[in-house]
């Protein structure tokens, strides 16, 4: 639908040559005759080597399909993924396997995602043996080394992840990724599925890894404090596109979508004297479906400053810059924090 | 607390599986006012969930309530029989759930199955109830509520099928209502509506609230007193201030620095909680949250402390206390959050490990 119109790339500085550029991808699922889901729809964005960029949204909003196109787990409709200068999405068979070595992959489920009847220590070595990397007693080191590095005990290589709790198994999911020095892990609600305290300890560990390794990662998660807690970059998504970039130190402070705004405000914050005065920003209505997204801005149904009818309901917005580093898709993004009373 | 409505006197709820007995709950007393909002917050596996089972006669085999008392209204409920507390359940004490969908019944509609609750009871005159059912409808906020309400739950949202729920809890005006995780299973925004839901519900119904989560925002929101449950114990009670602005116990302390808040300075580490929560068939010494504990002391591998007063309405289980571990092991400004990183005591003849293995997680679990 934008193929003329390129939209302007949340880029930080053009100086350096992005890692991962996703330009204009859009994957439409089929539904039936005449029909289809637009479940990501026309999304660009540039991620630098050593970000940590954040990717936030409700369920069904696109962000998982976003994170799989990018590996090319779902193949995209149009569009291209551009990683370490090559666009992937053109690429086929060992070319692809090639190029996507070094672009890894943490799932939510740390029950599903790792294969019940393998060791652990082939589940992490199976990347190894794949690329013809590493063979024999080399390889015992290589999977030991792994182990320790995401904290866990070396000798536990010939156990199997029944024997493991939540946290160790995100640990054994995380050791896998790391296992071929890849330059990009794409993180898909790696602690969603973990208890408050266990949580901590998975983004600990990430950031350290960060550090160790020079990772970059793309990290998708529901819960904005903890995407924001990682990230230097926050990208919001509603119902198939990207709806607001910020820096995460801006995202707290200055928000220019009131989708964003409305987020803010419905997140608890463990302080009750905040929760005591804490007004929200009443949504109307729930998330429309991605089969027929409203015409226009695609927030403007429940949009509480939205010109209906007007412009909001017949042109699309644009991303637009706003700020350092800070981009909107808002029509009134200068009206946000005004007419928009929350207390966050 | 004599007026209060609900008194759970030592509760032990245990499963008597094939690998051992897991003690899920063990020696849980609390009380609940009339129309007070109590938050009992823990980890999964704490004994939250199972404590409220317990309460409503929901334990099934291999559990078994194994002692204690559950006062309401002058009776206790654990001597009952079967029809005596079904008379109870759903009348006086509702409850509703994490999983709004698995919940509702599939093939019949929401309107039949919140009537259902209504004409099990006599509360209601039977003439009546189609009526209340629309309203209650109304009443949680489901827009156009008359035509809505002849809806298979498929038709419903997430969010919705919730809001069907807490309207089948409120139908028959329960004195009490359980929540457990209620709004676990949703998206932000309409988690945010649903707590709104339940404040205001609160006020006009006069419906005593206890909400299980282990969301501490969702409890600092809406409860006014907060129990903190670890390894199927009360570890620490209080007002929701004392809580989250001086939580004595160190779990509670350090639960409260390990999540990101959002209104907080990007860029600090989070203090994580090391180890994983005890195995409940072989439970630690001494207290249970020693082998993850940065203050631990000597006494705490030994010797279980009980719930001690430590302000008015707050009682902590702990023989250090954070008061004592910010003046002598300087609390404020820690960053190792290893076991017994803070007091320097470690257990007697074992050394802390060489590699960098954290000590509880030298052992896989099984579960």
């Amino acid at each position: 639908m934008t193929d003329t119109v390129v939209a302007p790339r949340p880029t930080v500085s053009p100086a350096v040559e992005p890692l991962l550029r996703v330009v204009d991808v859009v994957k439409h699922f089929s539904a039936g005759v005449g029909s289809s889901v637009k479940a990501v729809d026309g999304v660009s964005f540039d991620i630098l080597p050593g970000e940590t960029v954040g990717l936030v949204g409700e369920s069904g909003c696109g962000k998982s399909t976003l994170g799989r196109m990018i590996t090319q787990l779902i193949p995209v409709t149009s569009g291209e993924v551009v990683f370490d200068g090559v666009d992937i999405t053109k690429l086929r068979g060992e070319k692809l396997r090639q190029q996507r070595k070094q672009l890894q992959m943490i799932f939510q489920d740390p029950y599903a995602s790792l294969d019940p009847r393998m060791t652990v220590g082939d589940i992490i070595a199976e990347p190894l043996v794949n690329f013809r990397m590493i063979r024999g007693r080399a390889k015992d080191v290589r999977v030991q080394e792994l182990l320790r590095t995401v904290g866990l005990n070396p000798y536990f290589n010939n156990r199997y992840p029944h024997e493991f709790s939540g946290g160790q198994r995100q640990r054994i999911g995380i050791a896998r990724a790391l296992a071929l020095n890849p330059k990009l892990i794409i993180c898909d609600e790696p602690v969603s599925a973990l208890d408050v305290s266990i949580q901590a300890q998975i983004i600990n560990l990430l950031e350290d890894l960060q550090r160790e390794f020079e990772l970059t990662y793309l990290f998708i998660a529901h819960d904005l404090s903890v995407v924001r807690h990682i990230s230097n970059r926050v990208m919001v998504m509603y119902l198939g596109k990207i709806c607001e970039v910020a820096p995460s130190e801006d995202l707290y402070t200055s928000q220019e979508h009131p989708y964003t705004r409305a987020l803010l405000s419905s997140i608890p914050v463990p302080d009750p004297r905040i929760e005591s005065k804490r007004r929200l920003v009443e949504l109307s209505g729930e998330i429309p479906s991605p089969l027929n997204p409203p015409s226009g801005c695609r927030f403007h149904t429940r949009c509480p400053i939205a010109q209906v009818p007007g412009i909001c309901a017949d042109v699309e917005p644009q991303l637009e810059l706003k700020g350092a580093g800070h981009l909107a898709a808002c029509h009134f993004s200068d009206q946000v924090r005004t007419k928009i009373a929350v207390t966050i | 607390m004599t007026d209060s409505i609900l008194e759970v006197r030592n509760l032990s709820t245990h499963f008597f599986t094939d690998d051992g007995e897991v003690k899920a709950v063990r020696g849980v007393s609390f009380s609940v006012a009339p129309g007070e909002t109590l938050g009992i917050v823990g980890e999964s596996g704490c004994g939250k969930s199972v404590t409220a089972m317990s309460v409503l006669g929901l334990v099934q085999r291999p559990g078994k309530v194994v002692g204690g008392e559950i006062m309401f209204k002058g009776s206790d409920l654990l001597k009952l029989s079967k029809e005596e507390l079904r008379n109870i359940r759903g009348r006086d004490i509702a409850m509703i759930f994490q999983d709004p969908l698995s919940s509702l019944n599939p093939v019949l509609r929401v309107g039949f199955q919140i009537d259902e609750a209504m004409y099990a009871h006599d509360k209601i005159p039977k003439d009546q109830v189609e009526t209340r059912g629309v309203d209650l409808l109304k009443q949680v906020r489901v827009s156009d509520a008359a035509r809505r309400i002849k809806d298979f739950p498929h038709q419903f949202s997430g969010g919705m099928r919730q809001r069907a729920m807490i309207a089948m809890g409120l139908s028959n005006k329960p004195d009490l209502l359980i929540a457990d995780e209620p709004t676990t299973a949703l998206d932000v925004t309409v988690q945010a509506q649903i707590l709104e839901l339940l404040r205001d519900l609160n006020e006009q119904t006069g419906a005593a609230i206890i909400l299980i989560t282990h969301n501490l925002g969702v409890v600092a929101g809406l409860c006014k007193r907060v129990l903190v449950m670890y390894a199927g114990e009360i570890v620490e009670q209080g007002t929701v201030e004392q809580i989250f602005e001086r939580p004595q116990h160190p779990y509670t302390w350090s639960l409260l620095r390990s999540v990101p808040r959002i209104d907080a300075n990007r860029g600090h580490r989070l203090l994580s909680i090391e180890g994983l929560p005890p195995d409940l068939i072989d439970l630690p010494q001494g207290c249970k949250f020693n082998p993850r504990c940065p203050f631990r002391v000597e006494r705490c591998f030994t010797e279980s402390p009980l719930l001690e007063q430590v302000a008015p309405e707050q009682r902590a289980a702990c023989w250090v206390t954070m008061e004592r571990a910010y003046a002598e092991m300087g609390a404020g400004s820690i960053t190792d959050t290893s076991p017994g990183a803070a007091s320097g005591i470690h257990p007697t003849g074992r050394a802390r490990p060489a590699v960098e293995v954290p000590v509880a997680m030298a052992e896989p679990v099984s579960d």
